[in-house]
């Protein structure tokens, strides 16, 4: 047991930690709202700035109207980045649902079949993760295009979700090693065949891991950079590709950056919270006498 | 007709064997025990039986046709898992109805078959619950109404009880024995705990190394063990060995065990200066003090309804059971007469029974 003295300092470091994880995220969020010269005052206005929605109008061309509701600038803004907030949300979403379907299917057959040098297969899948991502950027390239994939959001997809898939196998691998093969056996015996075994009795147990892998292949994608740079030319760009267009040669243009990543982090947030409710453990709890 | 029959079954897992020749038959509506210690080819023989495991040698037959290739699923049989493995997030009735729902049965089917199945189970009440909100009794019965509903040919059982306290599990064999009777279905059980085999089979096949020891039904084990493995591994409190060489020159053939003499039975024929082991069971042997022999105490466990009395004789730890309290210190003079019509006689090199 700890003393009460303990307990309050286990709680004082505690809240320190999540202070300095906080204090960035707080701090961009006030760049975000203030107005542009008093973005670098010394001390730095914490509380008492000027509040503007004045760098988000500029970056999406969307205003708060005369009666409350969100109106389109007449002129646009100057930046349009809403089509480049959709190309994020499509990107990361096809990829997390690609990545998530081909590793949860491979994980189980990994995890339950037999095959000779299964053993070198997993730590091949591995070694796919061991090389620089730019080291494979120039070749992709020249791929994509003889594909025809080249400025695609479906390439994009494909690329984010070969990039995760090693990492989501092996992760959900060990999800389905905690499940017993004798669940599987069971089934197998009551009649069921390979397939409706994974779908009806692995599969859902399997679920908090299966939501584990997706937030973080979607928080991959929606943070990757150098594969869209390489790969996108004009008909789409997503956010993290997107912010370094504010670094220009007459200066950078902080306060929209912050808009951009204060807006960015919405849609991964509502991602995460989605997903959250199943990334509680203990399914497989009563299935077995432990 | 016989049910199953194995035919000269090997298997072996990579270069390592677990079995290689093993025969025998089980009769219709028999429930046949495959005993033995762990790691004696009992449950690869059952997972071979169910499907899950493929033969790699010889042929088991249901009613007479071979089955080797035949899938698990249309094996008619029903396995009751150690672990029980039931899926977690079912309710109870879809746990029992699973396999039914999967051969796309009627509904009102199922549902009278499910329920037929709990009622049996004494399930009823908690077919709308998860299995982790059931104690481990009553998550083992519903692993039981899995396979009860499907009233398949032959029941598989794999350690089932061995997850239980022991007062559970007094009574889920009986429950197991009960319901075998009200079936009639062939059953083949395994387990390491020869009180289960004892109380629960028709016949046991006991089994070690891979090696079918002896078949019998509970008695004849008992009564007549094959060899000294099997004498050892079956019975409560476990049988005395005693080596000692046989001497015939007194009238009555004796047993020579260091400085002090067993009496031998009568009629065997044995050639003196033979290396023997006896075998006597615990509950064979009189605490008499008008007997010739003795050993020294070593110290009496009292169960309540029977006193241990454990003492050494020439060397050999040795125990009787008493129905009466008996005091005594450690160190006095046991007194004690063996039942010579239940001694068991081994030989010391091969472990054979010899009378």
């Amino acid at each position: 047991m700890l003393s009460p003295g303990q307990r309050m300092l286990r709680a004082l470091v505690a809240w320190m930690v999540v202070g300095i994880f906080f204090f960035p995220i707080y701090y961009w969020f006030t760049i975000a709202f203030r107005i542009d010269k008093e973005i670098f005052e010394i001390p730095p206005l914490l509380l008492d700035f000027t509040f503007s929605w004045q760098s988000f109008e500029e970056v999406f061309g969307i205003t708060i109207g005369a009666k409350g509701g969100l109106e389109v600038v007449p002129g646009g803004g100057n930046y349009y980045m809403v089509p480049r907030l959709v190309d994020s949300i499509i990107v990361a979403v096809g990829s997390t649902a690609l990545a998530v379907t081909v590793a949860t299917l491979a994980s189980y057959a990994l995890s339950r079949m037999r095959i000779p040098g299964q053993h070198h297969f997993v730590f091949w899948i591995l070694s796919t993760r061991m090389m620089p991502p730019v080291a494979v950027a120039i070749p992709m390239f020249f791929i994509y295009k003889n594909f025809g994939l080249l400025d695609s959001h479906l390439g994009i997809i494909i690329v984010h979700a070969l990039m995760n898939l090693p990492l989501a196998v092996l992760l959900l691998k060990s999800f389905f090693d905690d499940i017993p093969q004798e669940i599987d056996e069971a089934a197998l015996i009551d009649g069921a065949s390979r397939f409706l075994i994974f779908r009806k009795i692995v599969m859902p147990m399997a679920i908090g891991g299966i939501a584990a892998t997706a937030v973080l292949c979607f928080i991959f994608s929606w943070t990757e950079f150098l594969f869209v740079l390489t790969l996108t030319q004009t008909s789409l760009k997503t956010v993290p590709v997107v912010s370094t267009t504010f670094v220009t040669s007459t200066g950078t243009a902080w306060g929209k950056m912050a808009a951009l990543g204060v807006t960015a982090m919405i849609p991964a947030f509502i991602f995460i919270l989605l997903v959250q409710k199943n990334l509680v453990r203990g399914l497989t709890l009563g299935s077995l006498k432990q | 007709m016989n049910a199953v029959e194995y035919e000269g079954i090997a298997k072996r897992f990579g270069s390592v064997s677990v079995m290689e020749d093993i025969s025998f038959a089980i009769s219709e509506k028999k429930f046949v025990v495959l005993l033995g210690p762990s790691g004696c080819g009992k449950t690869t023989l059952l997972r071979m039986t169910s499907g899950l495991e493929k033969v790699s040698k010889g042929e088991i037959r249901f009613f007479g046709n071979r089955i080797n290739e035949v899938h698990p699923r249309d094996r008619d049989i029903a396995m009751v898992f150690q672990t029980y493995a039931l899926y977690p997030q079912m309710k109870v009735f879809d746990n029992i109805a699973f396999s039914l729902q999967v051969r796309k049965q009627p509904k009102a089917e199922i549902k009278k078959r499910v329920e037929e199945a709990a009622e049996i189970l004494d399930l009823t009440p908690y077919l709308q619950r998860y299995p982790k909100a059931l104690s481990g009794g009553q998550r083992q019965r519903v692993a039981m109404g899995r396979a009860l509903v499907r009233h398949p040919k032959v029941f598989l059982f794999d350690e089932p009880l061995s997850n239980l306290d022991a007062k559970l599990r007094a009574q889920m064999r009986y429950e197991i024995r009960r319901i075998h009777n009200q079936l009639d279905t062939t059953t083949i059980y395994v387990t390491h705990d020869q009180i289960e085999a004892m109380t629960m089979a028709d016949e046991i096949v006991v089994m070690q190394n891979g090696i079918i020891e002896q078949i019998g039904t509970p008695d004849e084990i008992y009564d007549r063990p094959a060899n000294r493995f099997v004498a050892d591994f079956i019975g409560s409190p476990s049988i005395n060995f005693v080596e000692g060489v046989v001497d015939t020159t007194s009238s009555a053939p004796v047993l020579q065990v260091e400085s002090q003499q067993l009496p031998l039975p009568t009629g065997l024929n044995l050639e003196p200066g033979r290396e023997l082991i006896y075998g006597i069971r615990p509950l064979d042997i009189k605490h008499d003090q008008g007997s010739a022999l003795s050993g020294s105490l070593d110290f009496i466990e009292n169960t309540g309804a029977e006193s241990h009395v454990h003492f050494m004789f020439g060397g050999n730890r040795m125990r009787l059971v008493k129905h009466e309290r008996l005091s005594l210190n450690p160190g006095e003079t046991v007194n004690f007469l063996p039942d010579l019509e239940k001694v068991h006689l081994f030989d010391k090199q091969s472990g054979a029974r010899i009378n």
